[in-house]
């Protein structure tokens, strides 16, 4: 129970820190140069942006989470739980950043989510 | 141009920062006993030069993933970003002596079919530039 539980948490706070990061990026401004002093001051942007710091935390307890599981469950276990990060993000990328995702989009994510868990299985 | 360039970086970064923790981790976890998962164990892994360089790549790896998505789409970033996983499966197996079996195999090809519909698919790779895929007419 405490493992579909962490699961679960690994899989939202991974997707929503996700969406957080791109939404705090896209307020940031896109990011076309390499002149040093620009970049510090996009730098200085990026640590006070609200989403920037959220979708961080995000990760991190995706992150700590991650690890806590996987002192008692074997990463072949938690590999699904990667995978799924996929299809998660992009609903996420649709319904709370509202992009635009075709038909092609679609498939090739969710290849991509098996082909991950594949990978992690084995 | 620069979406290319960016996240094959960051495909690089974060391959490379798996690998170098992983190789870390191994060499800490083989001074200690098993079932001794300490805050020792974690400062022992401080003391670890791969572990740093491994931090380092994966700040590196972040680095990349952000500024890729302050114009690109997060339904694009990601998936590409999966293509990492294979390069993943490649380094483990040449520096870390892993063996590959035909499961990951068959993992490896399925996402490269993925990525390459994703990459083929119709919007938001962001770029203002004059090519025909990825790019997202403006409202």
């Amino acid at each position: 129970m405490m493992t579909v539980f962490m699961i679960v948490l690994i899989v939202l706070s991974n997707a929503a820190g996700d969406v957080y990061i791109t939404k705090g990026m896209k307020q940031v401004g896109e990011v076309s140069t390499l002149n040093p002093r620009e970049l510090l001051a996009i730098a200085k942007r990026v640590a006070t942006n609200g989403n920037m710091l959220l979708g961080i935390f995000c990760l991190a307890v995706s992150f700590f989470s991650f690890l806590t599981i996987l002192t008692w469950a074997d990463m072949s276990f938690v590999a699904p739980a990667t995978s799924s990060v996929y299809v998660v993000a992009i609903l996420g990328a649709k319904f709370v950043l509202m992009e635009r995702i075709d038909t092609l989009r679609w498939a090739g994510t969710f290849l991509i989510c098996v082909g991950v868990a594949l990978i992690c299985m084995s | 141009m620069k979406t290319p360039i960016v996240l094959v970086l960051a495909m690089l970064a974060q391959a490379a920062g798996d690998t170098c923790l992983s190789k870390g981790m191994k060499t800490i976890a083989s001074l200690n006993q098993p079932d001794e998962f300490s805050l020792l164990m974690l400062v022992r892994a401080m003391e670890s030069p791969m572990i740093w360089i491994g931090i380092i790549c994966l700040l590196i790896f972040f680095a990349m993933f952000s500024v890729s998505l302050s114009w690109a789409d997060l339904s694009f970033v990601m998936p590409v970003l999966s293509f990492g996983y294979i390069l993943k499966v490649a380094s483990a197996a040449h520096f870390l002596d892993e063996t590959v079996t035909p499961v990951r195999w068959a993992g490896t090809l399925f996402i490269v079919i993925g990525v390459l519909l994703v990459s083929k698919s119709g919007s938001g790779s962001g770029e203002r530039s004059g090519t025909a895929a990825g790019g997202n007419a403006p409202d």
